[in-house]
């Protein structure tokens, strides 16, 4: 490490812990909700809540974002009142909760981006606090009795909180002892092991840390950042032993108690007013941290995706220097051994370092009951979230890019599809909805995602009449109509949807950027279901290499269905067909079916005659259809990375790999392809022969 | 404070860009072309394992491609989140540029290039065009409407 005390790590270690905290926070609120709602007083929730807003205060503390402390130390106020007087929070409370989570999630944004954090705002800060039935101007008068039994440096002094104050009044007062003990982060320790979260954690399990205060020091052979944090803490431990957690001398452990250590002792209720009750103290600060469980940065795991991409492409390379010596007549029995067995160990450490990457699709999801609550917040319908994860895993990367287009499906459901409650009653049906997110891990490496709303379905005559379009007369169709740009089935544009985007970019992210399927199951009256179909892992995949106009493609293994050889399978001429758009250039006859077959050079644009000796058959919408090229070259494991700039972002081109001659060669996206037709040109616009072609390529009608 | 340029040259013409925005410069061996991309995107390339789009400055300013020669260049530029290479007749100096010799382009230079330029320089007798890669990668083609 050649930065002695690196910041920007320390940050994002800071807002990946920051927003588990506010995660949480967000679930424990809704939970608090719910059970005032039912009526009950469950105080589970509500401990959770206290102790994740204390981690959070102290996470902030560490990085100087005093407006989390603030915020986060107000809630704290509340939630502490509240279970003291056990009594449940008042109705507007958790409104007012989430504001303040929203608050700080805001604040955490700030630092993530490195921008100023907002100050909260006053009203904010002065609701929390009405909300806590405690009178604020007797804590005023405790602050100073505090302040003058304990010995604080001013410049910590003037960082401080009452409470914290009162917290190590509080350990003096109960025979423990208040202690300041100083880390500085420097590369040597940190070589050690030695960090100033490791520290935390460590002393954490020794001690209860009250406040960490980061402090610039002058630089220096043991602080040689210039930066110090000083630990303020309440212990049982021995200097020895703390010394030794922090890897400082016994010497650097001083206290923050005047000479005189007897105090004059308060009423017992006077105390137990400053304390949170036992039950509510973080536990993560009496329990030994869990060392099994790593966090990483995604970034370093895709370093060594990046590692093994180049191995891969190296191996390309050598079997093919062994074609090449095998050409000359040499025996390459062995060296082909070797490179098998090189395969095969390759392939293992590509499948640990996917594991390495997947996350619980449970953590994907457990972001939607906050969203469901906001959309349905003034409004008069009701839902229930019902989720049922199964354990299945995904990788990070597809995680990320597929939760914007989940957040769409969930929108529809809750703005198009569940009905308002007197219209649920008048159908006896529940007056509260059921949205329910199901996956299941395919064998096949594919996770399928389901979104299934017990609404009213959908009015396919009215999307119909809506996008000036034929009503269509399956699904597929349907679905086709409802993913058209700027398609709106709703009057009146709510706040949430129906700007008419949500279909269009949820298919976007899961066809064209994911590589993915997205269908659909509707029936009036009874509700709709969204299916998702996406790989598991879109890092590394099987892929044919194809030639089609003297140029090289490939297309991924798990789309094709079959490869057929032109040769011997004669096409039949297409039905005559008018039209300006791509003509099937022949149909297949094949196991009862007909296939539509289309010239792949012609659909890409590519200049020349193609010729058509093979033709590979994939299935869009339940139908299949095939597209015919020169020849397909061979079959391997190809490191796929998206096309994302702009400038090359085409529909029916999803990536770039290297086959190991150090230039990129295209992956090709059939299913677009297929369905490219239909959308560019839309099928009003396509003559009437030409249209109907198009339809029937594009359903299963 | 001078900053440092990277010059290359299109056409016969002068160009220059802020070095801190060039990750690296490349000899050119061709590009994988991608089908339905505009017309000026050579295609793609590899650099150091990453894929980057190729953009053709002769065919962005309206002229014919040429034929790469030994000098021809790809000038990696990385700004705005974007990293795109753009093809160049040849790219060998990198000079030191004061704030007092940029100034605005005349109202000629703006036309011939097509609003691709947003400032020049003046370097004894030779005329520096530092050209606007935000517009060069089509970033602001709804102003340009």
């Amino acid at each position: 490490m050649s930065t002695p005390f690196d910041l920007a790590e320390f940050l994002s270690a800071f807002v990946a812990e920051a927003d588990e905290q506010l995660t949480l926070a967000g679930a424990k609120l809704l939970a608090i909700e719910a059970a005032a709602r039912r009526g009950e007083r469950d105080p589970r929730p509500i401990r959770d809540l206290f102790r994740s807003m204390h981690t959070l205060k102290g996470l902030a503390a560490m990085v100087g974002v005093e407006p989390i402390v603030t915020i986060a130390h107000a809630v704290e106020t509340v939630l502490r009142e509240a279970e003291r007087a056990t009594k449940p929070l008042e109705p507007g409370a958790s409104d007012l909760l989430l504001q303040a989570v929203h608050a700080m999630n805001g604040a955490v944004r700030a630092v993530e981006r490195g921008a100023a954090v907002p100050v909260p705002s006053n009203a904010l800060l002065a609701q929390i606090e009405s909300l806590a039935s405690g009178a604020p101007a007797a804590r005023e008068g405790e602050r100073s009795a505090v302040r003058a039994d304990l010995l604080i440096d001013p410049a910590i002094d003037a960082k401080l909180d009452p409470f914290e104050r009162d917290l190590l009044l509080k350990g003096i007062r109960a025979g423990r002892r208040a202690l300041r003990i100083d880390f500085a982060p420097s590369p040597a320790r940190a070589a050690e092991g030695l960090t100033i979260s490791t520290a935390r954690e460590r002393i954490g399990a020794l001690a209860e840390i009250v406040r960490i205060v980061p402090l610039t020091v002058p630089m220096a052979e043991g602080a040689p950042a210039g930066i110090a944090f000083a630990l303020l803490i309440v212990t049982d431990a021995s200097n020895a032993q703390l010394a030794l957690a922090a890897g400082i001398a016994e010497g650097e452990v001083r206290s923050l108690v005047r000479d005189a250590p007897q105090l004059e002792t308060t009423p017992r209720e006077d105390e137990s007013a400053l304390a949170p009750p036992e039950s509510m103290i973080p536990e993560a600060e009496h329990e030994a941290p869990r060392r099994n469980l790593l966090r990483v940065d995604v970034s370093r795991v895709d370093d060594a995706m990046d590692r093994l991409a180049s191995l891969l492409v190296t191996r390309s390379r050598l079997l093919r220097a062994i074609a090449k010596v095998a050409e000359a007549g040499v025996d390459v029995r062995e060296l082909n051994q070797v490179a098998s067995e090189n395969s095969r160990n390759l392939r293992d450490l590509r499948a640990s370092i996917l594991q390495v990457r997947m996350v619980p699709v449970a953590e994907l999801v457990e972001r939607i009951p906050l969203l469901l609550r906001a959309l349905t917040r003034g409004t008069d319908r009701q839902v229930h979230l019902e989720v049922e994860t199964g354990g299945a895993e995904l990788d990070k990367g597809v995680a990320e890019r597929v939760f914007p287009a989940l957040v769409h499906l969930v929108r529809n459901a809750v703005d198009h599809g569940i009905e308002p409650a007197p219209e649920r009653l008048r159908a006896r049906k529940p007056a509260e909805g059921l949205i329910r997110i199901a996956s299941i891990a395919r064998t096949s490496g594919r996770l399928e995602l389901a979104v299934r709303d017990d609404g009213r379905g959908i009015d396919a005559e009215a999307v119909a009449k809506r996008a000036n379009a034929p009503v269509p007369h399956s699904n597929e169709a349907l679905l086709e109509l409802l993913c058209r740009p700027g398609l709106s089935t709703r009057d009146a544009a709510t706040t949430t949807s129906g700007r008419g985007m949500g279909m269009d970019i949820a298919r976007r992210i899961i066809v064209e950027d994911l590589g993915g399927e997205l269908s659909l199951e509707t029936e009036p009256g009874v509700g709709t279901t969204f299916v998702v179909k996406i790989p598991l892992t879109v890092a590394i995949v099987d892929v044919f290499v194809i030639e089609c106009a003297s140029e090289r493609f490939v297309l991924p293994v798990s789309v094709v269905e079959e490869i057929v050889d032109l040769t011997t399978d004669r096409l039949m001429p297409p039905a005559v067909t008018k039209g300006a758009f791509h003509k099937p250039s022949g149909i297949l006859h094949r196991r009862g079916e007909s296939v539509l077959v289309y010239e792949l050079g012609g659909i890409l644009g590519l200049p020349g005659q193609a010729s058509a000796a093979r033709a590979v058959v994939i299935r869009r919408g339940g139908q299949p259809l095939a597209f015919s090229l020169a020849r397909v070259a061979g079959q391997q494991e190809a490191v796929v990375r998206p096309l994302l700039d702009p400038l090359v972002r085409v529909p029916g081109i999803s990536a770039a790999t290297d086959l190991g001659d150090g230039r990129p060669t295209l992956v090709l996206d059939l299913m677009t392809l297929a369905a490219q037709g239909q959308r560019r040109g839309g099928v009003a616009a396509l003559p009437r022969a030409a249209a109907s072609d198009m339809r029937r390529l594009g359903d299963g009608s | 404070m001078s900053t440092l340029h990277v010059i290359f040259r299109v056409d016969g013409s002068e160009y220059a860009l802020a070095a801190s925005d060039v990750l690296q410069m490349e000899s050119y061996t061709g590009a994988t072309r991608v089908p339905g991309a505009q017309d000026f995107v050579a295609g793609v390339i590899q650099v150091r394992g990453r894929v980057v789009p190729v953009v053709d400055l002769r065919v962005r300013f309206g002229l014919a491609p040429a034929t790469a020669t030994l000098d021809t260049r790809v000038v990696v530029v990385q700004a705005r989140d974007r990293t795109v290479g753009l093809l160049v007749d040849s790219a060998r100096e990198v000079i030191k540029l004061l704030p007092e010799q940029i100034k605005p382009p005349p109202q000629m230079v703006g036309e011939a290039e097509g609003g691709f330029v947003r400032a020049v320089a003046h370097l004894g007798n030779r005329l520096l065009m530092l050209l606007d890669f935000a517009k060069v990668i089509g970033e602001e083609a709804l102003d340009v409407n």
